[in-house]
């Protein structure tokens, strides 16, 4: 068992709903736990689909809530975005973006196929420092309250059998195949080096 | 004393100091008391407080850094890993602060390796993490340091032992250890390889050594052996990611690893390519489905990562092959290829990348085929790769012809014994059925697979020729099997693993059997690799002979047929482009009959091939170009002749392919522009052949008049059909104004070729230079006028030319000419200022040619008065010739015929008749007659009013009698009429008496009428007038009996001259008058009746002419009542 806790990351597209949700719940479980996203923009879901609330990663949680409660309280509150945001701001002040990030990790946890490849290009197009590993693993979320909450739990069960192992290095791919059988998904996995 | 409370004081403290001068402490003394607090911490904080003095000693005051070191080092007999961990961080970080520690420290990190990385997994791995740096350093202090201790060596040689145990750790059973042994190997072989102008280097390790900063010359250090053991470390990793049991993170390490090695080493691309393939086609059955999925993701990633590299630019079609089988659109491929490369790829290469990469688009073939050949999986030989592509390349064609349907079969069936129980998760993850199974591109794509395999394991026909040293035969291949049988054991065992089959055997014992990795070596291995350590580098040179230059040719011949011969298979397959495209390339490249064969082919079916001949042209168009500016039109021009004269022979052609070949070939030469004509001078296809002239005049500029000149020549074509259509397309061209000129001079030229004595040779095909001395002929002058003469009705000024050519033509040409402008001078009309022009002005020698004109023109319709004016204004200011005003004549003042008239009658008969017809509107049905100026009346009367002196009297009368002769004219009426105006006229016109007759011959019925007509006359005394009183004599002889009253009526001299003229009258009046009644007899004067009954009484009557005056006054007026009587007689 690795001496230091693991450090985690989360990731998803616009680091709101489900790598948050998962940020939550990893946190409480004491894991050394950052989230992030991958797009270009924040985006929450507007009044209608082609109309969406889009942030840059500078606006804090708490300015995009009291946006969103001018704009219309009545639908962000029913649709569970003030409430989702009323949670993000207690875990930290505004999302962060993964690529502007240049901590090291050891697991990277991305939420879909798009984020996963997107955090492969981001490490790869890197230079190679420390030779230091970095495990990448998508596990597919869709992007709803529900399935993040399922998806959060998965993920911390990953994390806490990974923290688990005795050598990671050596037990993940195995462990990842175990996972997968028991949650029957697929898993994208990969390692990356900083 | 290590409470949590203190640790934060020394933080505190710590940071305090480094910002805060008030706690004096010297760095010192904090390392030395955070030591002393570390010897005697729990592990986390001792790690803690350690860090915190590498901080110290390395960076904030190297110079303490000596002083410390063996206390720093002394924590590696440290209980805890974390720690030792530390010291080895701790020792990479100093020496890079200062290379010469290596030399101490050395030891003790291969002391803290030797003794860990046996069972304290994660202690090595740590330790490989760091190695690299640690022996980065080392090799950057050996080589700046030019003397070398036996010191330094021995450092030296426990590096490299250290680099071997390492290396040896890729076999480790440890996944994570390999990882790392992995990343390791990647950062040797960059060391261990030379920077090249291409390579990528980070920015960070800018000043990291590599083999290029070694001097060749060093003392120690070998350049060309750490060359060398850079490749083997190479190898080794290459062969490590080829073994069937690898784990997927190893694979995605050496995944990432090959990339990086591509783009900070380009010299290895074609390995890292070709391993890439090679895995591609072999993903280890090992993986699960969602790692396969990982393992494809990666290797899409690096591989775009390698392609972006200039470098890779070679490789681009593999690269993008694999992108494709991977599921990348095209376009993301090609946006990344970086723009700044140079598209062009290696000619060389070029039909077949083409081919391959179009083939891969609609159906992505994937990798079940190699199912089927259970080829051995065993490393690719690195150094050997450039020999590997094209060994791949010449096993491919090699099997292609052998893979018929019965062997594919026979290999199918063989095979399936090898297969596994199980479907390996990467078959599964990768299959999609084969649509196209059986076309010729899916038949190359095999092959091609096979080959990879073949290639791999040292079989085919390269690896054959390569062992016996000679080349390949062409009917070796046909009766000979094309394997050679060097598969060991080993490689046979291999081989089964690829399809999983050695997975199940295994299965029950060990569910995992990555866990065991083995490394194999194939037994084809040693040949390249070398006991001698050094490789036998495969040159294709050295293994293949030229085929002699027949055998070359046939074979070439004999491929190209093959791909001629397999239109039908090909476009079943949809990939008939393809075949075009190559077709098409290939024989702008061949001389001699394959071209001609090729063209042959196209034509058997034109319809159909016509994508293959267009290819075809274009390409030898832009081998024709790409030649330039030396290079001759020659090719294109045989290429684009054969196929127009092809067309133009073929006798049932509708399809317009012949127009569109030639509207879309890039150029016309001269000798298309001949068929072109020939095709023209087709009866049945001119109009579709001028029409395709008529487009190219019109859509390319350049060289229309080249085109015109064509059309304008077929304008004098002997055939009426070709000749007419041609004129009819040239006048619509003629309405361009840039066209205008160009064939309006051509026109000009051509008539102007009338002056010539004899018609010029150009009248007679354009081959014939000879001078022809035969004479005009109606034929050949009509040649010279046709375009001229349809261009005339469209610009009128052009007959000024006419007229000038005509003055100086001869007499034949002249006639010709009169005989073929009727129709043109017709369309142009009387009211053609040029036209009008031309008869004010009528140039010397062309009065016939003007007078025609005027014929013409007013042939059907009356002159109009501008014309008249004209003529009038010629006739009498220039050319007083009394035939211009013939055409004219009806739109002349009636002054002025009558005035022209003794001057026309004197013509020829001929056109004195016709001078009538039109005067009396008898030449046409239309009642323009009513335009004459002069009523028939007036005619017969002007006539008879001619001055003799003007004209002789035989005229006059000949003129008299054409009017006579218009029966229809001159009716009875008219006659009357005239007469009775001549009658009335004083002196008596000479003719009187011979009309009075005429009419009377004509009109019987008109006696009464002439006896009233005789008694006038002697009203006038019409003895006065000699000639008519004869022509009287004669009328009253003519008309007797009825012109007995009206003898009676004369004075008695005068009957009696009567009866000098003609005795014979005398009796039969007498009897006459005998019958008249006695009352009527009283009537008669004694006179008369004396001369009437006796001859000797004439002499009496003589001596009493006052008496006789108004006697005659007196008998006179009986005779009128008499002449009454007559007439109700004669009406009776």
């Amino acid at each position: 068992m690795p001496s230091h806790p693991l450090r985690v990351a989360v990731v998803c597209s616009s680091n709101q709903n489900r790598s948050m949700e998962a940020h939550n719940i990893l946190s409480k479980r004491g894991f050394d736990v950052r989230s992030f996203g991958t797009g270009t923009h924040v985006k929450l879901p507007g009044p209608a689909p082609d109309k969406p609330n889009v942030y840059d990663f500078k606006t804090t949680y708490e300015q995009m809530y009291s946006d969103l409660v001018r704009k219309d309280k009545e639908l962000y509150t029913q649709n569970g975005i003030l409430h989702m945001l009323e949670r993000n701001k207690r875990i930290k002040t505004r999302p962060e973006r993964f690529q502007s990030c240049k901590d090291q990790f050891d697991l990277v946890i991305t939420c879909e196929e798009r984020v996963y490849d997107q955090v492969l290009e981001e490490l790869n197009s890197r230079e190679q420092e420390t030779y230091q590993p970095v495990h990448v693993i998508n596990v597919d979320i869709q992007d709803n309250h529900e399935e993040a909450t399922l998806g959060a739990f998965l993920i911390c069960e990953l994390c806490q059998c990974i923290q688990h192992t005795d050598d990671m290095e050596n037990e993940i791919d195995e462990l990842l195949q175990e996972f997968e059988e028991k949650s029957s998904r697929p898993f994208l996995h990969t390692v990356c080096f900083y | 004393m290590a409470s949590g409370s203190e640790r934060t004081g020394v933080a505190s403290q710590f940071f305090a100091g480094t910002e805060d001068a008030a706690i004096d402490m010297t760095t010192s003394e904090k390392v030395v008391d955070l030591l002393n607090q570390a010897a005697f911490m729990s592990t986390d904080d001792k790690l803690i407080a350690l860090k915190q003095v590498q901080e110290l000693i390395i960076n904030k005051d190297p110079s303490l850094l000596d002083n410390f070191l063996d206390e720093m080092i002394a924590f590696q007999t440290d209980k805890s890993i974390e720690v030792r961990k530390f010291v080895i961080g701790f020792i990479e970080e100093a020496c890079k602060r200062d290379s010469e520690l290596l030399l101490k420290l050395i030891a003790n990190l291969n002391m803290l390796n030797q003794c860990f990385s046996p069972w304290q997994k994660t202690l090595a791995v740590c330790g490989v993490g760091v190695t690299p740096a640690v022996f980065d350093s080392l090799r950057q202090w050996l080589v700046r340091s030019k003397s070398v201790s036996d010191m330094q060596e021995a450092c030296w040689d426990m590096v490299t032992q250290m680099k071997g145990d390492v290396l040896a750790l890729l076999d480790s059973d440890n996944d994570g250890v390999r990882t790392h042994a992995i990343k390791f190997t990647e950062a040797l072989i960059i060391t261990l390889s030379a920077r090249t102008p291409s390579s990528e280097i980070p920015k960070k390790q800018e000043g990291d050594i590599s083999l290029d900063k070694i001097p060749k010359d060093h003392s120690y250090i070998r350049y060309d052996v750490l060359a060398e053991e850079g490749k083997s470390a190479l190898e080794q990793l290459l062969k490590f990611m080829v073994h069937p049991a690898i784990s997927s993170i190893n694979l995605t390490t050496a995944l990432g690893s090959l990339a990086t090695l591509a783009r900070q080493r380009p010299m290895f691309m074609s390995e890292v390519v070709q391993a890439y393939e090679t895995l591609h086609a072999n993903l280890p059955p090992t993986l699960a489905k969602s790692q396969v999925s990982s393992v494809r993701k990666n290797l899409k990633l690096h591989l775009v990562a390698v392609l972006r590299h200039p470098s890779s630019l070679d490789y681009h079609s593999q690269i993008s092959t694999l992108l494709l089988d991977l599921g990348m659109a095209q376009g993301d491929i090609a946006r990344c290829v970086p723009t700044s490369a140079p598209t062009r790829k290696r000619p060389r290469h070029e039909p077949y990348n083409e081919g391959k990469r179009i083939k891969m688009e609609p159906t992505l073939i994937e990798d079940d085929e190699d199912k089927e050949e259970p080829a051995p999986v065993v490393a690719p030989k690195p150094s050997s790769s450039m020999g590997t592509q094209s060994a791949i390349d010449i096993t491919a064609e090699f099997l292609l012809p052998l893979l018929s349907p019965e062997n594919v079969a026979n290999l199918v069936l063989i095979s399936m014994v090898y297969l596994p129980d199980i479907m390996p998760a990467s078959f599964q993850a990768t299959y999609t059925p084969v649509e196209s199974a059986g076309t010729e591109a899916q038949i190359k794509h095999l092959a091609r697979l096979m080959a990879t395999q073949m290639t791999a394991a040292g079989l085919g026909p390269v690896m054959r020729a390569y062992e016996k040293g000679e080349a390949a035969g062409d009917e070796a291949a046909s009766k000979d099997p094309i394997i050679i049988r060097k598969v060991s054991a080993v490689s046979l065992g291999q081989a089964i693993s690829v399809v999983g089959a050695y997975k199940s055997q295994v299965a029950e014992e060990t569910p995992h059997a990555k866990k065991l990795p083995e490394p194999i070596m194939p037994s084809a291995q040693p040949k390249v690799l070398g006991s001698s350590g050094r490789k036998k580098v495969f040159r294709l040179a050295d293994v293949v002979q030229p085929l002699s230059d027949s055998h070359l040719e046939k074979l070439t011949n004999m491929a190209v047929k093959r791909i001629l011969q397999s239109e039908k298979a090909i476009a079943r397959s949809g990939m008939s482009h393809v075949r075009v495209k190559l077709l098409a390339r290939l024989m702008t490249q061949f001389e001699g009959t394959m071209k001609d064969d090729m063209l042959r082919f196209i034509l058997e079916d034109i319809r159909g091939r016509s994508d293959l001949a267009f290819s075809l042209l274009y390409q030898e168009y832009n081998q024709h170009l790409d030649q330039l500016p030396s290079g001759s039109l020659d090719s294109y021009e045989h290429c684009l002749f054969t196929l127009l004269s092809g067309l133009q022979e073929r006798p049932e052609q509708r399809d317009g392919l012949f127009t569109k070949l030639v509207l879309e070939a890039p150029l016309i030469t001269q000798s298309a522009l001949e068929v072109i004509r020939r095709y023209c001078e087709d009866e049945s296809r001119v109009y579709l052949g001028m029409t395709t002239l008529k487009e190219l005049i019109l859509k390319r500029p350049s060289r229309q008049f080249q085109y015109l000149h064509v059309l304008l020549d077929l304008s004098s074509h002997e055939k009426e059909k070709v000749r007419s259509t041609a004129l009819t397309f040239i006048k619509r061209m003629y309405e361009k104004d840039h066209l205008r000129d160009y064939i309006e001079k051509f026109a000009l030229n051509y008539m102007q070729l009338l002056v010539h004595p004899n018609p010029p040779s150009l009248l007679f095909g354009v081959g014939e230079d000879t001078e022809v001395a035969s004479p005009w002929t109606e034929e050949t002058v009509r040649q010279c006028l046709y375009l001229y003469l349809s261009l005339l009705p469209l610009n009128h000024r052009l007959v000024h030319e006419l007229a000038a050519v005509y003055t100086e033509a001869i007499a034949d040409i002249k006639r010709s000419v009169l005989r073929v402008i009727e129709q043109p001078i017709r369309g142009m009309g009387m009211n053609s200022p040029d036209l009008l022009l031309l008869v004010e002005n009528c140039p010397k020698g062309a009065e016939t040619l003007v007078t025609r004109c005027l014929h013409i023109l007013t042939d059907k319709v009356p002159p109009s008065p501008d014309l008249v004016e004209r003529v009038r204004d010629l006739y009498h200011k220039r050319v007083p010739d009394v035939r211009f005003l013939i055409p004219v004549i009806n739109g002349l003042e009636k002054k002025e015929v009558i005035q022209a008239l003794p001057k026309l009658i004197k013509l020829n008969p001929i056109v004195v008749k016709e001078v009538f017809n039109r005067l009396l509107g008898t030449q046409h049905s239309e009642g323009s007659s009513s335009m004459s100026p002069l009523t028939p009346g007036e005619l017969l009367i002007a006539l008879h009013n001619i001055d003799s002196t003007k004209c002789d009297m035989k005229s006059i009368i000949k003129a008299t009698n054409l009017c006579f002769g218009e029966k229809n004219v001159y009716t009875s009426e008219v006659l009357a009429v005239v007469m009775q105006q001549l009658m009335e006229q004083n002196p008596l016109p000479m003719l009187l008496m011979r009309t009075v007759i005429q009419s009377l011959t004509m009109y019987p019925r008109l006696g009464g009428f002439v006896m009233n007509v005789l008694s006038r006359l002697i009203l006038k005394q019409v003895w006065k007038y000699p000639k008519v009183w004869e022509g009287f004599v004669k009328c009253c002889q003519r008309t007797k009996p009825q012109s007995y009253s009206v003898l009676l009526q004369l004075p008695p001299s005068q009957l009696a001259g009567v009866f000098e003229r003609c005795p014979e009258m005398r009796e039969p009046l007498l009897q006459h008058v005998r019958s008249f009644t006695p009352h009527q007899q009283a009537h008669i004067p004694s006179s008369i009746m004396a001369i009437l009954e006796v001859n000797s009484r004439m002499q009496e009557s003589q001596p009493e002419p006052e008496h006789m005056d108004t006697m005659e006054e007196r008998e006179v007026k009986n005779s009128t009542q008499l002449n009454l009587w007559i007439c109700i007689q004669c009406t009776k």
